[in-house]
């Protein structure tokens, strides 16, 4: 069928007609090939100029359609509107940028009405090879599953389980809970860890739309944003379990960095030198000392030395949470013992936000001693334990302690590289797993419908954390409506199976895990529900086989032809 | 279990960042969204800033495919200048008053042209660059305010204090501008509240020792932001008032911290991206912050820090006492923690200020019947757990109308309101 291409010039106001000698743009255009008409109009983005354009489209049968006027940004997608209410494919359409791109920044009239022509004919070039893109719609699946049992994880489940949406919660370990059922205090309320937990998890266990699998491990995920199949080994009945989902969660937690591996803080080497969870520990009823704070010797301490930052040089970032659980850890200390001597040898009190503060000013109010210190070294000579340090002003310093508490950084616990790898999730170089975006995306992966919440993306306090579980939760809700079909980006990659020669290029460039290797075939196959059509893989493929739909190179190679005339 | 009011309509009050991300994706699950917005654009503070920490996004170019693609949701109805006046009910269930005041300008016919700008013949500081710079009474409030048509500053337009001016309709070639456009009465119904209302910084002139507006060169943070901007009113130049750059700038974190009682987390992190900012255009300024606890936490910003610091920048532990002027250069008194005073002259000061909740947060909270805390800020009904839901069901907070945070919390609390009003567990 010929073509029959209706090109229309917006003269947006005076803004584009002050610069454009919009007449003699008409005069150029209207004999070129398969133009079948080319008119002006004051203002193409108003009712008035849409419906001029939709009832030219019908009295001219036009097959393709080009609007020079503002920004794509502004108005590309009321003309494909337009067209598509006409009956046209909405991808038979282009706009060429002659406002933004032209007229506001081309001084000269007859410079700038040469340049809009130049856009124009390029565009009309260009709109001739664009292909009827059809939308595409999928299927897909609302349950979810989220992988690692702490409170992140069971917050998650809690507000993702519906009649219509089914939560398989998998943990890894006999018991749910992770960390916080460790703590015997919670800050800044100081209430129960383990009376936090039981009651969640006894509001999970009644949930009868979530299936709790615990020692469990997940084997295998594969699929995509509404469709991945998985498969999970229980581990105590030696069975294999498949089921599938739609988006996935990853709340794997944290381990505290190791300080065997700095021997200046005698951990390991010099008896009552605990890290921060050892110390947790010897305060719940359930733990080796029955909750009592006791020296390796039975006796209670009379003096304590707290000391932050543990690692904060070796792993490069600072964890956020220790400063304030340090505090919480002055008032255990205080509770049990009314006259124990605390000291915290620190660099730097982080306690970010509006709350932490005034719980720093009530416990120092306790009797509590900070210390600003660098460069601390403990020693032990068999009768206690003698810490030294730089002060501030760079001069030495010691201190003599019966206990000393570690606070160590925080580290993604191991899972986090395990799921990095199943699912082509980048880590970043602590290890943590990385956000979609940074600010924008905080809850959200590189991988559509996988989602990280909890210090599996970072150090993050209790209700960071609880808020990360309702907010993955939220983007869930958002995009997986059951009964809703997804609908699918239509401008995405394709790689032709005769032209790949399976050199795995398209693999490394792709930021959506998109690209899948054929190892039969030996080519690179593109899943079309992955990709957001970044054009990476067009731009790398050294064989030319990806190309990516709309921006193919015919098209861009007939729009340059056309500017560079 | 309940689902009661799962398919109503939400309110959405403000439209910063936080309150677009929670309309999106109220308005993506199928709800209708009303997003309530007192000015006459969204994209709130963020847009403000030429770029954010700690990868120096283009903040409006990092948030304008979210503003646009909330402008084209058919399910999100944005009311622009306007409040909340109202509401009653309970979860599932409210009824909400809005007044919505007139814009004069048609949203339907405005291109964003700016023709108007120019015949208006009133000339006011523009609030948007601090007071840097002058704007007329018909005006786009900032750069990356969308939707792109202009306000009218009717404290200040002549027709609204009685003149005949039509100098603006006059130049618009579309018939945007509508002197006959009324304000409006709204009642809506909604199931859910989103309260965003942000923060705003705490006033310095409420400090005397720093010399803030008395002493000349002494500039807030957000005044050092559009002096960096491209788009502000010295087109990114960072020029003291005498017209030459600085050699030696101060910056003084925690101002306002004794006075509020709290940290607020991001303001370490904007100081090391004014540094950052100044020794990109002017490597020879000698800067020196003034702090006395860096916090920069989490895994991402230390990092940021460590490339601050090796690009030359000082850091003094210490409580800036005063800042005097003597002669040309400004004097900063310092007394570092083992009670020495010492003194540093440089060319300008830089004064960090606190964050503190919206101005209008008392008036609301009354509405919503919701607490504050002693500082002003929405308070959560048990913070330790989750930020976001208060004392009343069906309403929660997100981003710094409930305390300081940096974007990254603030779009993960809008998510997170979205997903508690999305999920039928209460």
């Amino acid at each position: 069928m010929a073509k029959r291409i209706g090109v229309y010039v917006c003269e947006c106001g005076t803004n584009i007609a002050e610069k454009v000698n919009i007449d003699r743009v008409l005069a150029a255009v209207s004999p070129l090939k398969d133009v079948a008409v080319a008119e002006r109009h004051k203002l193409l983005c108003s009712g008035d100029g849409q419906e001029f354009i939709r009832q030219s489209i019908a009295e001219h049968g036009l097959t393709h359609v080009v609007v020079a006027a503002c920004s794509p940004k502004q108005h590309e997608v009321t003309f494909m509107n337009v067209c598509e209410k006409a009956g046209l494919n909405p991808q038979l359409f282009q706009l060429a940028n002659i406002r933004e791109q032209c007229a506001w920044v081309t001084s000269d009239r007859e410079e700038a009405t040469d340049k809009a022509l130049r856009q124009i004919r390029a565009a009309i070039s260009r709109v001739g090879y664009h292909a009827p893109l059809e939308n595409k719609e999928m299927q897909c699946n609302p349950d979810v599953l989220v992988i690692g049992g702490g409170i992140a994880g069971i917050k998650a489940s809690q507000v993702l389980a519906a009649p219509d949406r089914k939560v398989y919660l998998v943990e890894k370990t006999s018991s749910l809970g992770g960390k916080v059922k460790g703590f015997s205090k919670l800050f800044t309320n100081m209430e129960s860890g383990p009376g936090l937990i039981t009651k969640e998890i006894k509001s999970l266990l009644d949930n009868k739309y979530v299936e709790v699998l615990t020692e469990s491990e997940v084997e295998q995920i594969l699929g995509f944003l509404g469709n991945f199949e998985v498969k999970v080994i229980k581990k105590a009945e030696d069975a294999e379990l498949d089921f599938n989902v739609g988006a996935v969660v990853l709340a794997t937690g944290f381990e505290l960095f190791d300080p065997t591996g700095l021997p200046r803080y005698g951990y390991g080497k010099l008896d009552d030198v605990y890290t921060s969870l050892e110390f947790e520990e010897m305060n719940i009823p359930e733990g080796p000392t029955g909750g009592k704070i006791l020296l390796k010797n039975g006796k209670p301490p009379q003096s304590v030395a707290i000391i932050h930052c543990v690692g904060r040089e070796e792993k490069g970032y600072c964890s956020k949470v220790c400063c304030i659980y340090s505090l919480k850890f002055d008032r255990m200390l205080k509770a049990q013992l009314p006259q124990v001597k605390v000291s915290h040898l620190y660099s730097d009190l982080c306690i970010p936000g509006k709350s932490f503060q005034k719980f720093y000013e009530d416990t120092r109010g306790l009797g509590v001693e900070f210390v600003r210190s660098a460069k601390t070294e403990v020693a032990g000579d068999g009768k206690g334990i003698n810490i030294n340090y730089e002060t501030e002003g760079g001069g030495k310093s010691e201190l003599a302690a019966d206990m000393v508490i570690l606070l160590p950084a925080m580290e993604p616990a191991s899972d986090a590289g395990k799921f990095a790898e199943m699912l082509n999730i980048p880590r970043d170089n602590k290890g943590f797993l990385v956000e979609e975006h940074q600010l924008l995306g905080p809850v959200a992966s590189a991988v559509e419908g996988i989602f990280v919440i909890g210090c599996a993306r970072g150090p993050q306090s209790i209700s960071e954390s609880i808020v990360q579980s309702e907010a993955a939760a939220g983007k869930i809700l958002s995009a997986l409506v059951p009964g809703r079909k997804l609908e699918l980006e239509v401008r995405v990659s394709e790689i032709s199976a005769s032209f790949c020669t399976g050199c795995k290029t398209c693999l490394d460039v792709c930021p959506y895990g998109a690209i899948t290797f054929d190892e039969t075939r030996r080519i690179s196959v593109v899943n079309e529900v992955l990709c957001h059509g970044c054009g990476n893989c067009a731009a790398a493929c050294p064989s030319g086989a990806a190309s990516l739909k709309h921006f193919t190179f015919p098209q861009i190679y007939q729009e340059l032809k056309e500017v560079l005339r | 279990m309940s689902n009661k009011g799962q398919d109503m309509p939400v309110l959405v009050i403000g439209g910063g960042i936080a309150g677009i991300e929670a309309s999106l994706l109220l308005a993506n699950s199928g709800r209708k969204v009303y997003l309530v917005e007192k000015t006459s654009y969204i994209g709130g503070n963020v847009i403000k800033f030429e770029e954010v920490f700690p990868n120096m996004d283009c903040a409006t170019c990092m948030i304008a495919p979210k503003q646009q693609e909330l402008l084209a949701d058919e399910n999100i109805e944005l009311l622009r200048l306007s409040q909340v006046e109202s509401v009653s009910g309970s979860a599932g269930d409210f009824s909400v008053k809005v007044s919505k005041k007139a814009g004069y300008v048609d949203l339907a016919n405005c291109i964003g042209c700016n023709a108007c700008f120019e015949p208006c013949p009133v000339e006011v500081d523009n609030e948007f660059e601090e007071r840097l710079a002058k704007r007329k009474a018909i005006y786009i409030p900032c750069a990356g305010a969308l939707p792109n048509v202009p306000a009218i500053d009717t404290d200040n337009c002549l027709r609204f204090k009685g003149q005949e001016c039509q100098a603006c309709q006059e130049a618009c070639m579309f018939e945007a501008i509508d002197f006959s456009q009324q304000d409006e009465e709204l009642e809506l119904k909604v199931g859910a509240i989103v309260v965003a209302t942000g923060f705003e910084s705490f006033d310095i002139n409420k400090t005397t020792q720093y010399g803030y507006k008395k002493i000349g060169d002494v500039y807030s943070a957000m005044e050092v932001e559009r002096l960096c901007a491209s788009n502000g009113p010295t087109q990114g130049q960072i020029i003291l008032q005498s017209g030459q750059p600085p050699r030696s700038a101060a910056i003084i974190h925690c101002v306002g911290r004794d006075q509020k009682g709290y940290c607020s987390s991001v303001c370490c992190m904007a100081s090391l991206k004014l540094s950052h900012f100044i020794k990109n255009k002017l490597p020879e300024v000698k800067i020196t912050h003034f702090y006395s606890d860096l916090c920069i936490p989490g895994k991402a910003y230390q990092k940021f820090y460590e490339e601050v610091k090796e690009s030359g920048v000082d850091f003094i532990r210490a409580t800036v006492t005063g800042v005097a002027q003597s002669g040309k250069e400004r004097v900063i008194n310092y007394k570092t923690e083992d009670n020495k005073e010492s003194t540093l002259a440089v060319d300008m000061v830089i004064l960090n200020p606190a964050l503190e909740p919206g101005s209008d947060s008392a008036k609301l909270a009354g509405i919503l019947n919701i607490k504050q805390d002693r500082d002003g800020f929405f308070s959560a009904k048990e913070p330790d757990l989750t930020s976001i839901a208060t004392v009343q069901d069906g309403i929660f907070i997100a981003g710094c109308a409930q305390g300081p945070k940096d974007i990254a919390e603030t779009v993960a609390e809008a998510e997170a309101a979205a997903g508690r009003i999305l999920s039928l567990s209460k």
